[in-house]
C-alpha cells in the first residue's frame, strides 16, 4: 500500500465515526457513499468553433466549415435499486451531422429494450468544379449547367431497435433490428474515350435483423437463430442523356439474405472445452433489370442465388498441467448457383455469359503450448487453408482452381521477472496449388498466360515478431514491438512477369512515465514499411515497379491534476508518410518518373477541466489539425468534360471547445 | 487511478473531526463497534470495504455504478465471487508481516495465471459472444479480460466507442499507425470501432470477424458490394482484403496500392492493361492516358465491384457501365 493510500481514511472509518458521533450524520455518509456507488448522470453543453474550412479535419466529424457549432450531449441514467431497473437516455453532438441518441430501458437480469439513432457523415475531401447537372439525382447531364464548385457528401442515418429477455432455465432471447438509410453523392465517372465526370446518386436502405435464442448452462452454452439482411437501392440506374460514352450506367442491385445458425460450446471437463458453429445462408439477388435493350436473353432479373454453408469446430484441452492443445476446423462453402445466361455478345475474350463465383475454403489449425522451465512457454502450431474457386470457360486473367497454404509457426514467451516479459515468434508459410489453367480465347487461340495473380501465386512467407514489456521502475514502463515479414512470389512457368516479392515491417516503442500521482506522460514512436516489387510489360517492353509506403509516426501525451479542481492534458501526434512508385524500363523506351507523394499529418490537442463545483466542470479544449501533402492524384487531372477536382495541399484547422458539464 | 475529488477532501476533513469526536465519546464508539458493517456496493462487501474504499490503492466502490453493482439482479457477484475466498488476505495469519494477496488477483504481473483470471469471469460470461473465447488468439496468447476491461469503474474505456481503439492500440501498434492514414474508417471520431468488425472474444470466422467471413462482415455496412452481379470481379467475391486494407492506407478508398499498379498485380499485360504508369496533363484522350491520375483504372472501370447491367453492349463485361 502506498503512502497516499496509508494516509487515506477509509470509507468505513467514516461510517464508524459517523455512527459514533450522531445519528443525523448517517444520512450525510449515506449520501456520500451513494454518490460513489450510484450511476451518475451528466449533461454537457457548450460551443465549438472552427477557425477555417478544412475538409480533411471535418471529413467525418462534420466540423469542416469555419464558424461556430452548438454542442449538446449527456447521459441521463436512473437505476431503481429495489428492482434493478435502468432507464437511460444518452446523446452526443445532438443537432449536428454526427449526432447520436440512445434510449435504453431494462430490468437487469430480466428484460430490456433500446432504441438508437446515429448519423455518420462523410464529406468528400475534395472540391469539384464541374458543369454536371442533376447531382444527387438519377438523371444527370454532362455540362448541363455552367461549371461551379460542388461539395459532395454522403450520410448514413441508422436506427437500431433491440430487445432482450432472460428466461428461466438459462435461456435468453435477443432481437436486434438495424435500418440504415444512406443518401448523398459519391465521386464517380464513366470512360473509355472520353472520360467524363459523374456522381453516383446514393439512396440506399440496408436492413439487418438478428434473432438469437441462447442457452447458458454450467457446461453447455448454445446460441441459435436467424440473421436476415436486405439491401434496397432506390436508384436502379443512372441516366446520362446525351452522353457520348454511355447513356445508362448500372447502379448496385438490391439483394437479400437469410441465415440460420447454431453455435455452442461444451466444457467436457475443467481442462477441456469444445465449440462449434453451423450456419446456412441463402442469398438472392432478383432486382429487376432496368430497361435497356438490346439484351441477348429474355430474363428480367439475374436470378442470383448464393448458398453459403459454414461448419466450424474447435477444441482446447490441457492434458498435462504444462501442456495446452488447441485444434480448430473451418469449412466455408460459398456456392454461387446463379442461373447462367448469355448477356453480352461473344467475342475473343468472353462467351458473353455471366460468371457465377463460388469459393470454398477449408481451413484447420493445430497448436500446442508447453510451459518450460524459467517461466518460459513455447507455442507451436500448424495452420492449413485450402481455397477452391470455380472459373468460367473464357477468362482474361490467369486462374487456378485451388490454392493450399500451410503455415508453421513457433513462439517462445518468457516472463523473465514480474517486470519483464517478452516473446519471439517465427512464422513460415508456403502457398501453392493446382496448375494454372491455360487461358484460351473463345476461338481456341492462346490467351495471355503471363501473370500469376497476387492472391493465387505460389508464395513463401517468412515472418518474425519480437515483443517486450518492461516495467523499468515503478513509474516507468516500456513496450517494444517488431514485426518483419517477407513474401516471395513465384511466377508463371513461361514468364518472369507479375508479383516478385514484398516486405512489411513495423517497429514500435512505447513509454509511459508517472512523475507522481498527479502527473503522467507517455510517448510512442512507430515506423511501418511496405515494400513490393512487380514486373509488368507494356506493349512489348517489360518494366519493373518498386512500390514503397513508409510511415514514421510519433505521439506524446501528458496528463496532470495539479489541483484537486483542475485536470489538464496535452496530446501531440505526427505522421510522415512517403509513398514511392518507382518504375524502370527493362527494355525499350524509358518510363515516366513518378514523383513521390509525401503526406504529413499533425494533430495537437490541449484540454483543461476546471471543477467549478463538485458537480459542475468547465471544459476547454483546443485542437490543431494540419494536413500537408503533395499528392498529385487530382491536381494534374482534367476530365474530358472540363471537370477538375481540387485537393488543397495544405489544410489547417484550429478547433476550440468551451463546454459546461453538470453531473447529478 | 488516485482520486482527489473535492468530495473526498471534504470527507477526510469531516472524518478527522468526527473521529476525534468519536474517540472522546467512548460509549458511543463502543455502540458503533457493535453495529454490523454495511455493504456499500456489492452483496457482502462489508468485509472488503472495511479496508478498500474509493481512495485506496485499489479503489473499488465505483463498481456500484455498474451492472455488477446492481444487486437487485440476483446474478451479480460478491467480491469473493471473482477474487476467490481470499481467507488469508481477509484475516492475515499470525506472524505474517505482509498481508497475503487475494486468491485471484487480476493484473498482468500477479501470481494468478491468466487462464484462472479469465475463468473467474467466464463462470458467468461464457455464453453468447464469448462462446468461442478459448479457441481465440487472444486466449492462447494469455490476454486476460482485465487486459482490456476495467471492472471497478463506471466507465469501462473499451466499451466506449470513442475510447475503444486506444485500448486495442496497446498491443496493435500497426493498426494504430494505419488508422491515422489519410484514407481510413472514422475510428478517431468514434463512428466505427474495432468491435464493429472484430469480436475480440473469438468467433467462428477468420480474424475474429463478427460475421462468418471477412466479406460478410464488410457487407454489414457495404452491402451494395455483395451482388451477385451479371458481371462480377472475382477477388471482390473472394475477399475484400485482396485489394483493400480496412485499417487505413495512403491511397484513397483504402486501396493497398495505387492503380494501375494494384490492378497489374493480377491483370495480364494485354492491350492497355500492362501500360506503365503515366501522366498526361490536361484532358485524357483514351483509356491508356493518365492511368496514374484521378481514380486510375477506375476512371473508366467505374463499376469495379461488379455491374448488373444486362445489355449486350461494350463496357458491361469490363465493368465500365
Amino acid at each position: 500500500m502506498n503512502k497516499h493510500a496509508r494516509l487515506t481514511l477509509k470509507i468505513t472509518a467514516i461510517a464508524a465515526a459517523v455512527a459514533a458521533a450522531c445519528g443525523p450524520a448517517w444520512a450525510a455518509e449515506d449520501d456520500d457513499v451513494k454518490a460513489l456507488t450510484k450511476p451518475q448522470s451528466n449533461i454537457e453543453f457548450g460551443i465549438g468553433y472552427t477557425s477555417n474550412d478544412s475538409k480533411r479535419f471535418g471529413q467525418y466529424n462534420g466540423f469542416n466549415q469555419d464558424g461556430g457549432y452548438g454542442l449538446l450531449g449527456g447521459n441521463l441514467i436512473k437505476r431503481d435499486d429495489e428492482t434493478g431497473t435502468w432507464m437511460s437516455l444518452s446523446g452526443s453532438n445532438i443537432g449536428l451531422d454526427t449526432q447520436q441518441l440512445r434510449f435504453e430501458h431494462n430490468r437487469q437480469g430480466d428484460w430490456g429494450y433500446y432504441l438508437e439513432y446515429d448519423e455518420t457523415p462523410r464529406f468528400n475531401p475534395y472540391t469539384v468544379n464541374t458543369g454536371l447537372s442533376g447531382i444527387g439525382s438519377p438523371v444527370q447531364t454532362i455540362n448541363g449547367v455552367g461549371r461551379r464548385n460542388v461539395d459532395l457528401d454522403t450520410v448514413r442515418e441508422t436506427i437500431t431497435l433491440g430487445f432482450s429477455k432472460i428466461m428461466d432455465g438459462g435461456l435468453d432471447f435477443q432481437a436486434r433490428f438495424r435500418n440504415e438509410e444512406k443518401d448523398g453523392s459519391r465521386q464517380w465517372g464513366q470512360g473509355g474515350a472520353p472520360v467524363n465526370f459523374l456522381t453516383e446518386p446514393i439512396n440506399q436502405t440496408t436492413s439487418q435483423l438478428d434473432l438469437v435464442l441462447g442457452y447458458t448452462g454450467q457446461k453447455l452454452q448454445l446460441t441459435g437463430g436467424y440473421y436476415g439482411t436486405m439491401f434496397n437501392n432506390h436508384n436502379a440506374f443512372l441516366s446520362i442523356p446525351g452522353s457520348p460514352v454511355f447513356t445508362q450506367m448500372a447502379l448496385p442491385p438490391g439483394s437479400q439474405s437469410h441465415q440460420l445458425h447454431l453455435a455452442g460450446g461444451y466444457n467436457f471437463s475443467d481442462t477441456t472445452r469444445g465449440n462449434f458453429k453451423v450456419a446456412y445462408t441463402r442469398q438472392t439477388q432478383t432486382d429487376q433489370f432496368f430497361s435497356s435493350p438490346p439484351q441477348l436473353n429474355t430474363r428480367t432479373d439475374l436470378g442470383g442465388k448464393v448458398n453459403t454453408t459454414l461448419l466450424q469446430a474447435g477444441i482446447t484441452a490441457r492434458p498435462l498441467p504444462k501442456l495446452t492443445l488447441l485444434g480448430n476446423f473451418r469449412y466455408d462453402d460459398r456456392d454461387d448457383q446463379t442461373t447462367i445466361a448469355q448477356y453480352v455478345a461473344a467475342g475473343p475474350l468472353t462467351d458473353g455469359n455471366n460468371e457465377p463465383r463460388s469459393v470454398r475454403t477449408t481451413a484447420g489449425k493445430a497448436e500446442a503450448s508447453y510451459a518450460l522451465p524459467d517461466n518460459m512457454r513455447f507455442i507451436g502450431g500448424i495452420d492449413f487453408a485450402e481455397i477452391r474457386r470455380n472459373t468460367s470457360p473464357v477468362r482474361i486473367v490467369s486462374y487456378r482452381a485451388k490454392t493450399d497454404e500451410t503455415t508453421y509457426r513457433g513462439e517462445l514467451r518468457r516472463s523473465i521477472s514480474e517486470t519483464l516479459t517478452g516473446s519471439v515468434g517465427y512464422l513460415y508459410s508456403v502457398r501453392d496449388g493446382t496448375p494454372f489453367i491455360t487461358t484460351t480465347n473463345l476461338n481456341g487461340t492462346p490467351g495471355s498466360n503471363l501473370i500469376a495473380p497476387i492472391h493465387l501465386a505460389d508464395r513463401v512467407r517468412n515472418k518474425i515478431r519480437i515483443t517486450a514489456n518492461w516495467q523499468v521502475t515503478e513509474p516507468l514502463s516500456l513496450q517494444f514491438r517488431l514485426d518483419d515479414s517477407h513474401d516471395n512470389y513465384a511466377q508463371r512457368a513461361s514468364s518472369t512477369l507479375g508479383p516478385q516479392n514484398g516486405t512489411t515491417r513495423t517497429y514500435a516503442v512505447d513509454a509511459s512515465y508517472a512523475f507522481d500521482e498527479k502527473w503522467q506522460a507517455s510517448a510512442w514512436y512507430s515506423r511501418d514499411e511496405i515494400n513490393y516489387d512487380q514486373l509488368q510489360r507494356g506493349l512489348a517492353n517489360p518494366y519493373q515497379v518498386k512500390i514503397s509506403n513508409v510511415g514514421d509516426a510519433f505521439g506524446l501525451g501528458v496528463r496532470g491534476k495539479p489541483y484537486s479542481w483542475l485536470d489538464v492534458g496535452a496530446d501531440l501526434s505526427y505522421q510522415d508518410i512517403t509513398e514511392e512508385n518507382r518504375q524502370q524500363a527493362l527494355a525499350g523506351a524509358a518510363t515516366e518518373v513518378i514523383p513521390d507523394i509525401a503526406t504529413k499529418l499533425t494533430r495537437a490537442k490541449l484540454y483543461a477541466n476546471y471543477m467549478v463545483k463538485k458537480n459542475v466542470t468547465l471544459r476547454g479544449t483546443y485542437i490543431y489539425d494540419r494536413y500537408n501533402s503533395n499528392d498529385w492524384t487530382w491536381n494534374r487531372w482534367t476530365y474530358s468534360d472540363g471537370t477538375t477536382v481540387n485537393a488543397a495541399p495544405i489544410q489547417e484547422a484550429h478547433f476550440f471547445v468551451l463546454a459546461v458539464n453538470y453531473k447529478f | 487511478m488516485k482520486t482527489t475529488n473535492p468530495i473526498l477532501v471534504l470527507m477526510r476533513c469531516v472524518t478527522a473531526a468526527l473521529c476525534l469526536f468519536a474517540i472522546t465519546q467512548p460509549a458511543l464508539a463502543q455502540d458503533a463497534a457493535k453495529a454490523p458493517r454495511k455493504d456499500l456496493a456489492l452483496k457482502g462487501d462489508a468485509v472488503c470495504t472495511r479496508c478498500h474504499g474509493v481512495d485506496d490503492e485499489y479503489p473499488v466502490l465505483a463498481i456500484g455504478q455498474t451492472k455488477h453493482g446492481t444487486v437487485a439482479d440476483k446474478r451479480t457477484p460478491t467480491c469473493t465471487s471473482c477474487h476467490g475466498s481470499s481467507e488469508t488476505h481477509i484475516n492475515r495469519p499470525a506472524g505474517v508481516t505482509e498481508r497475503p494477496k487475494p486468491t485471484i488477483v487480476f493484473n498482468k504481473k500477479g501470481s494468478t495465471q491468466p487462464e484462472a483470471q479469465n475463468q473467474a469471469c467466464l463462470t458467468c460470461h461464457q455464453g453468447g459472444k464469448r462462446t468461442h473465447w478459448q479457441t481465440s488468439l487472444h486466449a492462447s496468447r494469455d490476454t486476460t479480460c482485465v487486459s482490456c476491461h476495467q471492472v471497478h469503474t463506471g466507465h469501462d474505456k473499451v466499451r466506449d466507442k470513442k475510447d475503444q481503439a486506444q485500448v486495442c492500440y496497446t498491443c496493435h501498434k500497426e493498426q494504430r499507425a494505419q488508422n491515422q492514414r489519410p484514407s481510413r474508417h472514422p475510428i478517431p471520431e468514434g463512428k466505427v470501432t474495432c468491435s464493429d468488425c472484430h469480436n475480440p472474444h473469438g468467433s467462428a470466422g477468420t480474424k475474429n470477424m463478427v460475421r462468418d467471413s471477412v466479406n460478410e462482415t464488410c457487407y454489414t455496412c457495404h452491402m451494395e458490394k455483395r451482388g451477385p452481379f451479371v458481371r462480377s470481379h472475382q477477388p471482390v467475391q473472394e475477399d475484400c482484403t485482396i485489394c483493400h486494407n480496412p485499417h487505413g492506407t495512403t491511397t484513397p478508398n483504402l486501396l493497398k496500392a495505387r492503380p494501375p499498379f494494384l490492378c497489374q498485380e493480377c491483370h495480364e499485360p494485354t492491350g492497355h492493361r500492362g501500360n506503365p504508369g503515366a501522366f498526361t496533363t490536361g484532358a485524357p484522350t483514351g483509356t491508356t492516358a493518365s492511368n496514374l491520375l484521378a481514380r486510375g483504372c477506375v476512371n473508366c472501370h467505374t463499376n469495379i465491384h461488379g455491374t448488373n447491367n444486362p445489355t449486350s453492349a461494350s463496357g458491361g463485361r469490363s465493368l465500365r457501365r
